[in-house]
């Protein structure tokens, strides 16, 4: 695969699904940190309940996922329809959608590496720290959050994969739109459906084998400059 | 973190309503993608913006209108789809138009020389060898499967060959089954046929053994307070006029 | 400030089916808490500290009242001036002996800072340390630092758990001998919990027996 084999078009693409799949990532951390923090940390009634609806994405085919964001969030559902008539606000046909899509998609993955992070951690060390004059938040910033570091840089990793190789909800929720929602994999699907449109497929699927690669390369070396302990991502 | 968060609410609510000042969205089924694309070129070259095409599957498109999808013009590749739109009130009933039909056609690789006239009785199970497979789009859920199996069915040759089917998620894969020689015979539309270099028509099917086979194309209904594009009315004028039908022919369609 | 004791200290809390607790006063000086595995030594040390809530009863120390059940009043853990010492030192995996030791020190209010970085490291001889990770440290190095780490955070009094116990004999040794200059040269009150009879001959200023209840 080389360079000059991509078209303006397939450039588009690759922009498109790194933005997707970066928005996606960040936008979801808060969120996966949140519901790890509930799951690792707390004892509630219903969180068996929170557990397995987390876990959903994972186990229900993608193209379900996305039947079920477009019922909410499509223009005519109860969320989206509130959406657009009281902001202006559309995501359904538009990246942030897409955006939408991966990132609940990559949340299951991204919790459960956020939460083995927290449930690997002493809370002797919190006491600790405790003892010393830190208040909650300082603890969280001080020994939690640097603690978990390792297990939330999985998250983004595992998470900006998940989102690179997002489909079957994507495609149900936003379409693909060259553009605004024709990710890689959506990308790569439309091109099998034209005859003799082989060498679109390989150079697509090549430069999401690369970015992937080039994806966990940054994370070991990330991982690597904050102090070895965080080792491995994957 | 936070930060990061404000400005993501930002953008979202930044992103304007509509994908482009002027230029249509378009949802049309997969086998029309190099049609309308060359159509939508045509269009944009008469100084109209140039559509947004998006392709999926009829169904998958459906839902998405179901859904209050933010497109003004939705061509479909059956006929039931529409018609459950329609019954929801969901499509601009007036605009509704059958736009092209389209025809089934027996294919073998592009190398092969299959000589069979499909007829009532024909020996297909017999031109598929001792266990060659023939490749078809899934009978049971997709249009162009259940269609090759209606004209089978009413030439009288589904029994002899039902347990030799390849079934394939849609037509251009059951296609390309037949372009890379892992099925001998295939039943595709003709559209399909003329697009690839890789198979050859054996014969095409009597348009009477099967349902007529319309893609039908509508403008969607204004909900939420949207304006219509005029534009998208355009392009619909424009795909059933002279100039877009002559495109449409091209691509092996057939009239209305 | 006048008060009758260092420590003033009445608790019970119910532990599964057990109910651990100790009501002792302490002076200045070193207080051993004695007594047999179980008695709840340590849970009895956790809650003068502020990490475990007792059921009942009252703390003071130093003549303040941070726990008391009837008047509700429960000091965070945080807010209590005490310099914890565990068993296992508990430094920061992710953090070099140096911001280990600052940790508590920068928390601390500038009136609460009795005693220089610097005069830590030269007492507790940990100069050629700072540098390095925890678990890089042998266990006696480690407790040096722990202890350090406690002295630094503005501690009106220490509370030290069984501190020897993870130690070769060589390293006890090195650590009695801080913990007798911490008694002797800063004159910290100090809590100190074992159920080893020598060395609570050998450091107590005061012993205190506690039973099971």
């Amino acid at each position: 695969m080389n360079a000059a084999a991509l078209t303006a078009a397939d450039w588009q693409v690759i922009a498109l699904s790194l933005k997707v799949s970066g928005v996606a990532v960040l936008a979801t951390l808060p969120v996966a940190f949140g519901l790890a923090w509930a799951l690792a940390r707390w004892r509630f009634f219903g969180r068996v309940l929170l557990d397995a609806l987390v876990h959903l994405p994972l186990v229900l085919p993608p193209v379900v996922v996305g039947w079920a964001l477009l019922l909410l969030l499509g223009p005519a559902g109860p969320v989206g329809g509130w959406l657009e008539r009281t902001l202006g606000v559309t995501v359904m046909f538009r990246w942030t959608g897409a955006a939408i899509a991966a990132g609940v998609m990559a949340l299951p993955l991204m919790v459960r590496a956020i939460r083995l992070s927290l449930e690997a951690i002493d809370p002797r060390f919190e006491q600790a720290a405790e003892t010393l004059g830190a208040a909650p938040a300082r603890r969280f910033a001080t020994i939690v959050l640097p603690l978990a570091a390792p297990g939330v840089l999985t998250a983004v990793i595992l998470g900006f994969a998940r989102s690179l190789g997002e489909f079957g909800a994507t495609i149900t929720f936003v379409s693909a739109i060259p553009g605004e929602t024709e990710t890689l994999p959506l990308a790569i699907y439309s091109a099998l459906q034209i005859p003799g449109a082989e060498a679109r497929v390989w150079a697509l699927a090549g430069v999401s084998v690369l970015l992937a690669l080039m994806a966990l390369a940054g994370s070991e070396w990330l991982a690597r400059r904050h102090g070895g302990s965080g080792g491995r991502v994957l | 973190m936070l930060r990061l968060l404000t400005a993501l609410i930002a953008l979202l609510a930044l992103t304007p309503p509509a994908l482009a000042a002027t230029a249509p969205t378009v949802l049309a089924a997969a086998s029309l993608q190099e049609a309308l694309t060359e159509a939508a070129d045509a269009f944009a070259r008469a100084r109209h913006p140039r559509p947004v095409l998006a392709f999926a599957a009829s169904s998958a498109l459906a839902r998405q209108v179901q859904a209050g999808a933010p497109a003004d013009m939705f061509v479909s590749a059956d006929e039931q789809w529409m018609d459950a739109l329609a019954a929801k009130r969901l499509i601009v009933a007036a605009s509704r138009r059958d736009l092209v039909t389209n025809a089934l056609v027996l294919i073998e690789p592009a190398a092969g020389s299959t000589r069979l006239a499909i007829a009532r009785g024909f020996p297909l199970a017999r031109a598929l060898g001792a266990s060659g497979r023939l490749a078809l789009a899934d009978p049971a859920a997709v249009p162009a499967g259940i269609y090759a199996k209606a004209a089978l069915t009413s030439l009288g040759v589904w029994p002899s060959v039902a347990g030799r089917i390849a079934a394939a998620e849609n037509v251009r894969a059951a296609m390309a089954l037949v372009e890379h020689g892992q099925a001998p015979l295939g039943i595709v539309y003709a559209t399909d046929a003329l697009a690839s270099a890789k198979v050859r028509v054996v014969a095409r099917f009597p348009s009477a053994s099967h349902p007529r086979i319309v893609y039908p194309v509508a403008l969607i209904a204004p909900i939420n307070g949207r304006a219509a594009n005029p534009e998208a009315e355009a392009f619909r004028r424009f795909l059933l006029g002279r100039e877009g039908q002559a495109i449409l022919r091209r691509h092996g369609f057939g009239p209305a | 400030m006048s008060f009758e004791h260092a420590f003033d200290v009445d608790v019970r809390r119910k532990l599964g089916d057990a109910t651990v607790g100790a009501t002792f006063t302490a002076d200045g000086g070193l207080t051993v808490l004695h007594g047999s595995s179980g008695a709840g030594k340590s849970s009895g040390l956790a809650m003068v500290a502020g990490l475990l809530r007792p059921d009942s009863g009252h703390v003071r120390v130093l003549g303040e009242t941070l726990f008391d059940a009837a008047a509700g009043i429960d000091v965070p853990a945080y807010r209590r001036r005490l310099g914890l010492v565990f068993q296992d030192g508990r430094l920061f995996p992710h953090m070099t002996v140096r911001a280990n030791l600052l940790y508590g020190w920068k928390l601390a209010d500038l009136a609460d800072r009795w005693i220089e970085p610097a005069v830590v490291i030269e007492f507790l001889g940990i100069e050629a340390l700072l540098d390095r990770r925890p678990r890089t440290l042998s266990g006696g190095e480690a407790q040096r630092v722990a202890i350090g780490r406690a002295l630094l955070s503005g501690a009106r009094a220490l509370l030290l758990d069984e501190p020897l116990t993870a130690l070769d004999p060589a390293r006890r040794e090195e650590i009695l001998r801080v913990i007798e200059r911490l008694r002797d040269e800063l004159k910290l009150p100090m809590l100190y919990v074992t159920h080893d009879r020598e060395e609570a001959a050998r450091l107590a200023t005061q012993t205190i027996t506690v039973e099971r209840i």
